[in-house]
């Protein structure tokens, strides 16, 4: 069996079985899940490790016909892009099994949506056809609306729709421009390979482009078409903002990458500018809104959208073909990942004390670190690595994007730099109000429900990634570099 | 012998139709006459799969066509027959005096749309188009409540005579043309430059725009949706909607050769279908009757095909036969659930389906399929559908039209959320479950395994598709 269809079979099946098991099974329901999981880890590990660098380039293609009278066909493959990302989705796949481990309400219709999300994902991350390409990625923002109204908090039917609403009017813009890339190119294939090596008129890539950015761009917290996130991943159940910030945002930006791109460098370097100054103002303006919420969710939800912009930045920065692209490169695609776990971990905490408290206002704690110290400590962390702190993975691909922006726009640079400082102090004031004040009689029965045992385990698989990263870049550098090297060739 | 072949299809359809009749006039019970119907159902299934390959003209040459596109078209038509009659168990809201035709005048109007997609010939064709027509115009009147009846039935059938008669209309053009009333006669390809022909085209199309429920023939659909009896909705929303996309490709056919090139036809059927859709969308956005919502909705899927068809190409053809059946399957998933619930209800608000998943757990997902379908969501036919159908006019680089369609399809989504928020989120205000029975369970299961197949394997149905566009073209 090709090892990507079994990573992309592994949850499917889980999905089945899911849906053959009784309602009341919910232990079994849990354990499928973290197994399928667990699986899905161990094979992306293996891919990972399998994947040879030297080489470079897509590997692990698997071809079959689909609808081979237009020229569909199940193309899958891997560059060092997508081996990293299908390792993001499994990392916070397991750990999502994990942190909904008590989850009491609907627990199978609540894992089976959740499967069928990552199913989007992991197809999303492997499809070298732009068909299934954006039938995953539909498959993928599907299950968001069921999650956030049924399982969700606060105002979840409004951030549900808003959601759904927003992302769909993204596909509207993507039907359209992929299409179009078909029937330009006359190749009667959607192959992505095969599209890649077709030369678009120049004029075409202009017009084109801005509809496939914008069109994944709002999947990705573009500004101003992040509206959505916020409310979304406030009012999502914890695991479903993990995925959800942690990878879904991803499969937008990856949607630039692999179809905007690739296909249409030259659009993709027109409009660069433009879109480098969108990404500028999204790194500030999430930081700054940061600043002023008095919700722990929306402080998480906003800096997911200034770290987006980092990511969308170097993208931007990439394809202008200055000395510093590849730098660039290789620092968006370490942020997706960085910033996938380190959300995770983010929203994955900020949800335990959420559960335990039933509160997500700042303001209400102060020193719940004393009250709650191991569940504190574990939110510091991701706050710290959100803050860029050496020793941890963001801390690289923050330092990449950001030199190559000081490099090629030194105004825009200076500006995404004091960004930074906007993200530190939202963060440190995050933690000066609620964790290390005069500690607040009310949680004082908080002390005896503080992480233990089995909730300690999917954050601390998290923790552990980011630091190995942090400590040893290389390992993933090395990785995206053989790829960023030979993509980078067309510009 | 060979012919009779040929024609087995219709031949088992009028059979059984008059042993239907016998059936009505003895006063036979309903289950009976049911089971006979459910019968029929599956023998005209055989018969068409029996027939799907063969080619040939069962009578006088060039006025009725037995080909793979129009077996293809009937085998659905039966299909749909058959699910149909299966949804209408115990019909409580069809007058009871009349629960024995309900049955009777679904197969003579399948057989009319059966000889409709095979007619070559105007006269054909309209005799046909009449005979599809009749029997539903009388069913729907048949409502329990005789207000509510007259009312769905004056709408639908003043409509539907006065579409009938401007097709009419079109065809004494069609025919001043080409002295000649044989398809072979008119779509020669020269003669096809003529002006007065894409007017006569253009007025024919009147009679089936009607049963698609296509701008400018689309007023009866919201009111009839909303008060005819529920099993009589789910016919002409399901079956005759097929029947309708068919004849269309078989028309537009003809004027392949220029219809493109010469412009007005193809701006006309553009702005029907632009109009259409949004039209339908907007609307649907109002409404908290949710059959009255799915007629506003079917306008709106019916300019989703037009944008296929407008293009006047092979692929357009294929991409619209394949949401024809696709369609069918979709919109089938919801009013099954329709009949399902609303069995004694004469009308269905949004708010009947609240919490629906704690009374008919499979019911309730049924409907999300079918409602998936409709948005446009994978893994369901209405994904890879749009997918084609956007596509036929991005082939003509119809970009900015496929843009209106797609943002189209993201507003249309507003309304279908509210009604899977519905289901699945708002608490049941009645406490009465819903068990349907095993051959309901069973159809359901059917048409879920069709939505989700054509969406995640198209590649036989759309080979199917175009080797029926192919036979309408050659």
């Amino acid at each position: 069996m090709p090892l990507l269809s079994s990573i992309l079979l592994i949850p499917v099946i889980t999905l089945i079985v899911l849906l053959l098991m009784p309602q009341k099974a919910v232990r079994g329901i849990r354990l499928i899940c973290a197994l399928s999981g667990l699986l899905t880890c161990v094979l992306s590990l293996q891919l990972w490790t399998g994947y040879d660098p030297t080489t470079g380039g897509i590997q692990f293609e698997e071809i079959i016909p689909w609808v081979s009278a237009i020229g569909i066909s199940y193309h899958l493959g891997v560059d060092a892009f997508g081996v990293i990302l299908v390792m993001l989705n499994s990392i916070v796949y397991f750990t999502g099994v994990l942190t909904m481990w008590d989850l009491n309400e609907r627990v199978k219709e609540y894992f089976a949506f959740m499967v069928l999300l990552v199913i989007g994902v992991f197809g999303v991350f492997m499809s070298l056809d732009l068909f299934f390409f954006f039938f995953f990625y539909e498959i993928a923002v599907v299950p968001m609306y069921p999650l956030i109204l049924i399982w969700g908090s606060g105002n979840r039917a409004y951030a549900g729709m808003k959601l759904m609403l927003f992302l769909l009017a993204g596909s509207a813009l993507l039907f359209p421009g992929l299409l179009a890339i078909y029937h330009h190119a006359g190749l009667n294939t959607f192959d992505l390979i095969a599209l890649s090596a077709h030369t678009f008129d120049p004029q075409f890539q202009i017009f084109v482009y801005p509809f496939i950015y914008v069109g994944f761009g709002v999947l990705a917290g573009l500004f101003p078409f992040h509206g959505w996130s916020p409310t979304g991943h406030v009012a999502a159940p914890s695991a479903v903002s993990m995925l959800h910030a942690g990878v879904l945002m991803k499969l937008g930006a990856y949607g630039i990458l692999t179809v905007g791109i690739r296909l249409l460098p030259e659009g993709a370097a027109y409009w660069a500018p433009t879109f480098v100054v969108l990404a500028v103002i999204g790194i500030i303006y999430g930081a700054y809104v940061a600043m002023r919420q008095t919700d722990f969710k929306f402080v998480i939800g906003f800096s997911s959208v200034s770290h987006m912009g980092i990511v969308l930045l170097g993208l931007n920065l990439a394809v202008l073909g200055s000395v510093v692209a590849t730098d660039a490169l290789n620092g968006a695609v370490f942020q997706m990942f960085a910033h996938g776990i380190m959300t995770a971990l983010f929203f994955s905490t900020a949800g335990y004390i959420y559960d335990k408290s039933h509160s997500k206002t700042i303001t209400d704690f102060g020193g719940l670190g004393k009250q709650m110290p191991r569940a504190v400590s574990i939110f510091i962390v991701a706050g710290l690595c959100g803050a860029g702190l050496p020793g941890l993975a963001s801390f690289w691909a923050e330092l990449l994007v950001f030199l190559a922006a000081l490099k090629t726009y030194p105004i825009a640079g200076v500006i995404v730099i004091l960004g930074l400082v906007l993200t530190a102090v939202y963060i440190l004031r995050v933690f000066n109000l609620a964790f290390f004040g005069a500690p607040n009689p009310k949680w004082e029965n908080l002390k005896a429900q503080d992480m233990s045992g089995l909730h300690l385990i999917p954050r601390a698989i998290l923790i552990a990634v980011l630091v190995i990263f942090g400590f040893v870049p290389r390992l993933m550098l090395d990785l995206i570099n053989s790829t960023t090297i030979a993509f980078l060739g067309n510009f | 012998m060979e012919n009779a072949i040929l024609f087995a299809p219709e031949i088992i359809c009028l059979i059984m139709g008059l042993v239907l009749f016998f059936a009505a006039v003895l006063g036979w019970s309903y289950t009976t006459t049911r089971g006979i119907a459910i019968a029929s159902g599956i023998a005209m299934i055989a018969a068409c799969l029996w027939t799907l390959s063969l080619e040939g003209e069962p009578f006088f040459p060039g006025i009725y066509a037995v080909d793979f596109f129009s077996q293809l078209i009937k085998t659905a038509l039966a299909v749909g027959f058959l699910f149909v009659v299966i949804a209408s168990a115990s019909p409580l809201t069809v007058d009871r005096n009349g629960w024995l035709e309900v049955p009777l005048f679904f197969i003579f109007s399948t057989l009319g749309m059966m000889m409709m997609v095979s007619a070559t010939e105007l006269l054909t064709l309209y005799v046909a188009m009449e005979l599809a027509a009749y029997p539903v115009y009388i069913v729907v009147a048949l409502h329990r409540n005789a207000d509510i009846g007259g009312e769905s039935a004056a709408k639908y059938m003043v409509q539907g005579m006065v579409a009938s008669a401007i097709s009419l209309y079109g065809m004494s053009f069609l025919f001043g043309t080409f002295g000649s009333t044989y398809f072979s006669a008119i779509s020669i390809p020269h003669a096809a430059a003529q002006p007065i022909f894409y007017l006569g085209l253009l007025l024919t199309l009147a009679g089936f725009f009607f049963k698609l429920g296509a701008f400018p023939f689309h007023f009866w659909a919201p009111d009839t949706y909303q008060t005819a009896p529920h099993p009589v909705i789910t016919f002409i929303a399901t079956v005759s909607k097929i029947a309708a996309i068919g004849i269309l490709c078989r028309l537009l056919s003809l004027a392949m050769p220029g219809g493109w090139e010469s412009g007005h036809a193809q701006t006309a059927l553009m702005w029907a279908s632009v109009i259409a859709m949004t039209l339908g969308n907007l609307a649907a956005l109002a409404q908290k009757d949710l059959k009255r919502l799915l007629g506003y909705s079917t306008v709106a899927h019916a300019g989703y095909v037009l944008l296929a068809l407008q293009t006047f190409a092979e692929w357009g053809l294929t991409a619209a036969l394949f949401y024809a059946i696709g369609y069918f399957a979709m919109s089938f998933a919801c009013f099954l659930v329709i009949c399902e619930i609303g069995r004694s209800e004469d009308r269905i608000t949004i708010d009947s389906v609240s919490g629906l998943y704690k009374r008919a757990p499979f019911l309730s997902f049924t409907l999300l399929i079918g409602l998936f379908g409709l948005i446009g969501l994978p893994p369901t036919v209405g994904f890879v559908g749009k997918w084609f159908l956007f596509s036929a006019a991005l082939q003509r680089g119809q970009f900015y039209l496929v843009l209106v369609a797609a943002i189209n399809a993201a507003v249309a989504l507003y309304y279908y959320l509210l009604i899977i928020r519905q289901l699945y989120w708002v608490e049941p205000t009645t406490q009465n479950t819903v068990k349907p029975t095993p051959l309901i369970a069973i159809t359901a299961m059917a048409t879920i395994i069709l939505v989700v197949a054509m969406g995640t394997l198209p590649g036989p149905f759309w080979d199917m598709a175009a080797r029926a566009a192919r036979a309408l073209i050659s």
